[in-house]
């Protein structure tokens, strides 16, 4: 349940955000001068903000378009992030979004248009060389479409770009906006999945498997590129049961020849994050399972992590084309 | 721990006999009355007496493993009726600028406002705003102690544009009395959020005796201290677990055997 929404003074009577306020009518309205002082204080639980976060209505000043963090994306040349919210309506627990900011807090960013003269230069730096911009990094690309209307603005956009991709990145079913629109080549829309019983103890609000698994169905069998990220597995007894049964789940429905791109990475975080993170959930066994430290990030020792990537690399193959593949390299 | 902070003691009055505090004859420096896991300061007027205050209270009990906080007082508003009572959701410190956000308590049915902490008093009644002598001092302290989720501030407007009853101690509590169901609901909430932070804290005797067992070095206790939160919040008991460690001769063999604990625990998720 959302408690109230900020909303900055600068961008009160921005189209949008009269947009946004219409829906969230409901809730208490609290004026501020700049996101930061809501989000960025120390004096926060994120934890219990969690349970009840806000909405913060804001405009993002600069760096709205980021280089990617090395190893992030499908192996192109220049890869690029932009993030039109900050945090997520999901709540599963291996996400690095929980040690990421001190508020649990959801940023919603409301000049699309900088965004958007941003990926136009950056495309324009690269020509004829395909540059990949992602979203879902610091959010979940579409949980908040009803509200953002992100695939409007962004999708069109992007497609006007020759050299542009795009990857939406997400957990959700709110495919609808998509649906009505021409399907784009260069835009793939990723969807993450972990195990049935990774998923009912770690992703708190996130659609079922079975719904995602339509959701997918729908884009595909509407000509869109789309991706499938089994990312992060996580490590519990009947891992290897369980990732099978997803994989029967998932192709049931999905012609693999048809998917623009698989990838699969264990759980891991960045030392800071892990340490964050388990502080805040003091009892969840995902943080106190036999764990190693690795340049900076903690991951399941080397032999389990190997172990896992192999059987799990090894079934996928049995069920998609090798080139579709690609593994998630962060060892360095 | 839940802490009341009220500048006069006739805002505080309905409070003390509400949840039966009695007065405190070993403090000097403020007025102060306790109860079960409640205690009430009576800071005197302004933001300054009111920062001092909370940091006396919070500084006087450092056992308090989480802090709950309310500031409870009158304020002055331009329309709004006399004895309306709001929730901070902003104050702004008039002298300073300075903004502090308390989070709003979702499960509260009161109505939210901002309010404008002056240094002097004044009758230059604002539209958008209630204003009053102490919250900005009383957010600049407790917020130190305490996330802004478990730091509150009620207000009950005593002040309007067209009547004055702020200088009334009799009419003051009269004000205050009257929402004190309101009041109560919005206690329970806020323990409510704080029991929930108190119970992943470690117990203290328990840890006391685990770190008495071996020498652990601080990157040695740091380790033990995630393992006992873990096994603790999963429902190990402490004396079985440790019965389980009494034949442990080094703090290396202790961790170890909590690990291996923890790892076999952890594995169904």
């Amino acid at each position: 349940m959302v408690s109230c929404v900020y909303v900055e003074s600068a961008v009160r009577n921005h189209p949008r955000t009269e947009q946004l306020l219409e829906r969230l009518h409901k809730l208490p309205r609290i004026e501020i001068e700049h996101y930061g002082e809501v989000f960025n204080p120390r004096s926060q639980n994120f934890r219990l903000q969690k349970k009840n976060p806000a909405i913060i209505i804001a405009h993002k000043n600069k760096g709205q378009v980021l280089a990617a963090p090395e190893g992030y994306g499908l192996g192109g040349d220049y890869n690029y992030y932009f993030s039109h919210m900050l945090n997520c309506i999901y709540d599963c627990r291996y996400c690095f979004l929980q040690g990421m900011y001190q508020s649990a807090h959801q940023v919603l960013f409301v000049n699309y248009e900088d965004f958007g003269d941003q990926i136009r230069q950056i495309a324009a730096l690269h020509p004829g060389k395909p540059v990949w911009f992602y979203s879902g990094y610091d959010c979940d690309s579409l949980a908040n479409e009803p509200m953002t209307r992100f695939t409007d603005y962004f999708i069109p956009l992007v497609a006007a770009i020759d050299n542009a991709w795009m990857e939406l990145r997400t957990k959700s079913t709110q495919v609808r906006s998509m649906l009505k629109m021409e399907p784009v080549a260069r835009i793939v829309t990723a969807f993450s999945f972990s195990d049935q019983f990774s998923h009912s103890k770690l992703e708190n609000g996130v659609p079922s498997i079975a719904k995602r698994i339509e959701a997918m169905r729908r884009l595909i069998e509407a000509g869109w590129p789309v991706g499938l990220r089994f990312d992060p597995v996580v490590y519990h007894r009947q891992y290897q049961t369980a990732f099978v049964d997803l994989l029967d789940q998932v192709f049931a429905k999905i012609d693999a020849q048809k998917l623009h791109s698989v990838s699969l990475g264990s759980f891991r975080l960045t030392r800071d994050h892990f340490r964050k993170i388990s502080r805040l959930y003091p009892e969840e066994p995902l943080f106190a399972q036999n764990m190693h430290l690795n340049n900076g990030i903690i991951s399941y020792p080397l032999d389990r992590e190997q172990e896992m990537i192999e059987f799990c690399e090894a079934q996928l193959m049995k069920r998609i084309p090798a080139q579709s593949y690609h593994p998630c390299e962060w060892h360095g | 721990m839940l802490i009341w902070v009220c500048a006069l003691h006739c805002e505080a009055k309905p409070v003390i006999d509400y949840y039966r505090l009695k007065k405190s004859h070993d403090a000097r420096a403020f007025d102060v009355y306790h109860g079960d896991d409640m205690v009430c300061i009576i800071s005197g007027i302004g933001k300054v007496a009111s920062a001092a205050a909370s940091a006396w209270i919070a500084a006087s009990n450092p056992g308090a493993t989480s802090i709950a906080w309310i500031n409870l007082g009158v304020a002055g508003a331009a329309e709004h009726e006399i004895g309306d009572m709001f929730l901070l959701n902003k104050v702004v410190d008039a002298d300073s600028g300075q903004r502090y956000y308390p989070a709003p308590v979702a499960a509260s049915s009161l109505a939210g406002s901002a309010c404008l902490t002056l240094g002097q008093p004044s009758d230059n009644y604002r539209e958008d705003t209630l204003f009053d002598m102490e919250a900005s001092g009383f957010m600049h302290a407790a917020l130190r102690f305490s996330s802004a989720e478990l730091t509150q501030s009620l207000k009950i407007v005593s002040d309007n544009r067209r009547q004055q009853t702020g200088k009334n101690r009799q009419r003051v509590s009269e004000l205050v009395q009257q929402h004190i169901d309101s009041i109560d609901r919005q206690v329970r909430a806020l323990f409510e959020l704080k029991r929930e932070i108190a119970a992943l804290e470690l117990a203290p005797e328990a840890w006391q005796q685990l770190l008495s067992m071996a020498h652990f070095t601080q990157t040695q206790k740091n380790r033990l201290r995630v393992l006992w939160r873990y096994l603790g919040n999963r429902n190990f008991s402490s004396e079985s677990l440790l019965g389980q460690l009494a034949a442990q001769k080094s703090a290396r063999s202790i961790i170890q055997t909590l690990e291996q604990i923890s790892f076999r625990d952890s594995e169904d998720l």
